[in-house]
């Protein structure tokens, strides 16, 4: 659906120049809700912005449905943004239209007959709820509103892919739940492939399938949301996991293991075999269960004293066991 | 009284006609201009900077010349585009020619008001230069754009007075030849009374319109 290939952005101002991205490369499937995370400067909208060219590449490819974006001219570029669709953490609605004729604003581009604007138009408002609103402007919106104004004007021009540059950081946590479920609606409902820029792990949770984690505008990790997380493999993306449980750090003594517990594993007693089958003490010190596209997942940091050979060991029998070992320290 | 309405009145139907003659082709210029000001820069949607460059540098050399002597500048100018030189209509051309860059810069300074964000968005929908234009940038800034005709007129208004130099006639030359020349206070008064209560017309029913279409 989304081919990225050996992207690179570099801004040039006068005799300075900044890389955003290096040598990107990424592929986004159809349906897919493809979560893209970095801390700030790490080049998430560089890297958004590049895909409907709202920022020029400066080299590389991005194919969307085998045509190739970099490549276009103008009048072919405007056609093919009416198939990439974008969303905004600032809405960016037209403060002097209704919420109507948001909605209707890519229709009109393309000068849609007034009937089949009214029909398409309310649809949309009855999909994203916002029926009553249809006359009102977004100046009489609240945030949460007018980003379900965004989203349906967005979907007018019945789009195949949604970039959405953190859409939901300017709303509040149970706002931001409402938006997520509505563009996971979406996606199931229209089929529509969704690219979801964000810095809060809390919205690759909720909705991605599939994630991708940005640092330095390189991508450091990439793969389906529930392996990313049960198995962390870089250090950036164990700290943007792990943002919440910062042990005090006289705990990081000896051995200190985060074990995931997914679907395979819950129900069996893992924790009383290691310490049976290897003779071992295990020090709890933190648990919490996560919810990973509502799917549970249990995790538990804990503490043990072996050696380097023992500890191997235990990583090995706990991953035949479906639990999944993320060494903090050792 | 009668004698007073009988000079005032061929004189305000004078200055209406320079104003809203010279006030109808500015707009028709100075909108265009102001717009392709913005849309030209570096950074905006159809960038062009050596034409910005021009107009810009066009624009402020005629906006530092006094209108008096545009005015003096501009007759053969004048001449060759309504084929005289004195009389009301001689006195639009340079009303035209002072006010144009005037509003150009007023609507320069209005439409970039307009959030870059919602640009960004029409962008992305794949609107084209001019459907950007037409539909998003002037509509999103027309109360401010209200704003600056309303001031525009009124400064219109405040140059007529100066038309009686090349014959113009209209309330400022009634002003002069009545009240400073043959010493008649009460045409003085009168003129003075009238041209206040204009502005302010002017003035309160720009307000009231900028007020009804904002929707912010
Ligand atoms: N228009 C620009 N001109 C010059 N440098 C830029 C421009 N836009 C971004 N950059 C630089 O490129 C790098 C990546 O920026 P980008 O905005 O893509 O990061 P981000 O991950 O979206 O960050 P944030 O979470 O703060 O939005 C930063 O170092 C930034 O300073
Ligand atoms: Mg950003």
């Amino acid at each position: 659906m989304i081919e990225i290939k050996n992207l690179s952005k570099i801004y040039s101002k006068s005799n300075h120049k900044v890389v955003a991205l290096k040598n990107i490369n990424l592929s986004i499937a159809k349906g897919d809700i493809y979560g893209i995370i970095g801390l700030s400067g790490a080049g998430k909208s560089s890297l958004i912005r590049c895909i409907n060219r709202l920022e020029e590449p400066t080299d590389g490819d991005i194919w969307i449905n085998g045509v190739n974006i970099v490549k276009l001219e103008n009048k072919e570029l405007r056609t093919a943004r009416k198939n990439i669709s974008m969303i905004f953490q600032n809405f960016n609605l037209f403060s002097s239209k209704t919420v109507f004729e948001n909605i209707a604003f890519p229709l009109r581009l393309i000068k849609t007959p007034n009937s089949i604007i009214k029909e398409k138009v309310n649809e949309l408002l009855k999909l994203v709820e916002l029926t009553d609103k249809a006359n009102v402007y977004p100046a009489q919106l609240s945030g949460g509103q007018k980003q379900r104004v965004g989203i349906a004007r967005s979907l007018a021009s019945d789009p195949d892919v949604l970039l959405c540059d953190e859409a939901t950081s300017a709303l509040d946590p149970k706002t931001t739940k409402q938006i997520l479920s509505l563009l996971k609606n979406i996606n199931e409902k229209l089929g529509l492939t969704i690219v979801i820029i964000t810095h809060e792990m809390e919205v690759i949770k909720e909705i991605c399938n599939r994630v991708a984690i940005l640092e330095d505008g390189c991508i450091v990790e990439e793969g389906p949301t529930l392996d990313v997380f049960t198995s962390p493999e870089s250090y950036v993306t164990r700290n943007l996991i792990n943002q919440d449980q910062l042990l005090p750090n006289e705990y990081l003594k000896g051995k200190v293991l985060t074990l995931s517990f997914t679907e395979k594993s819950v129900g069996e007693p893992i924790i009383s075999r290691i310490v049976k089958k290897f003779n071992v003490e295990i020090n709890i010190l933190y648990g919490k269960i996560e919810y990973i596209q509502h799917k549970p997942i249990g995790k538990l940091t804990v503490q043990i004293n072996v050696n380097d050979d023992v500890l191997k060991n235990i990583i090995l029998f706990s991953e035949k066991n479906h639990v999944q070992v993320e060494v903090l320290n050792q | 009284m009668s004698h007073l309405i009988e000079l005032l009145y061929p004189s305000m139907l004078e200055t209406l006609y320079m104003v809203f003659v010279s006030v109808f082709f500015t707009i028709l210029l100075g909108l265009p201009l102001g717009i392709i000001l913005v849309i030209t820069d570096k950074n905006h949607i159809v960038p062009i900077p050596w034409l910005n460059n021009i107009l810009s540098y066009i624009i402020n050399i005629t906006r530092s010349l006094p209108f008096l002597i545009l005015m003096i500048f501009i007759i053969p100018f004048t001449r060759l585009i309504v084929g005289t030189t004195i009389g009301t209509t001689a006195a639009i051309i340079p009303l035209i020619i002072a006010a144009t860059p005037f509003f150009a810069r007023v609507v320069e300074t209005s439409i970039k008001e307009v959030d870059w964000g919602v640009v960004e968005a029409s962008i992305s929908m794949g609107a084209t230069p001019i459907q950007i234009i037409l539909k998003v940038l002037i509509p999103e800034v027309l109360p401010s754009l209200v704003l600056g005709i309303t001031i525009t007129i009124i400064n219109i208004l405040g140059y007529s007075a100066m038309a009686g130099v090349v014959g113009g006639g209209g309330l400022g030359d009634l002003a002069i030849r009545y009240g400073y020349h043959r010493f008649q206070k009460d045409v003085m008064i009168a003129t003075v009374i009238l041209l206040v209560i204009l502005v302010q017309l002017i003035q309160s029913t720009g307000n009231k319109i900028a007020q009804i279409i904002n929707k912010k």
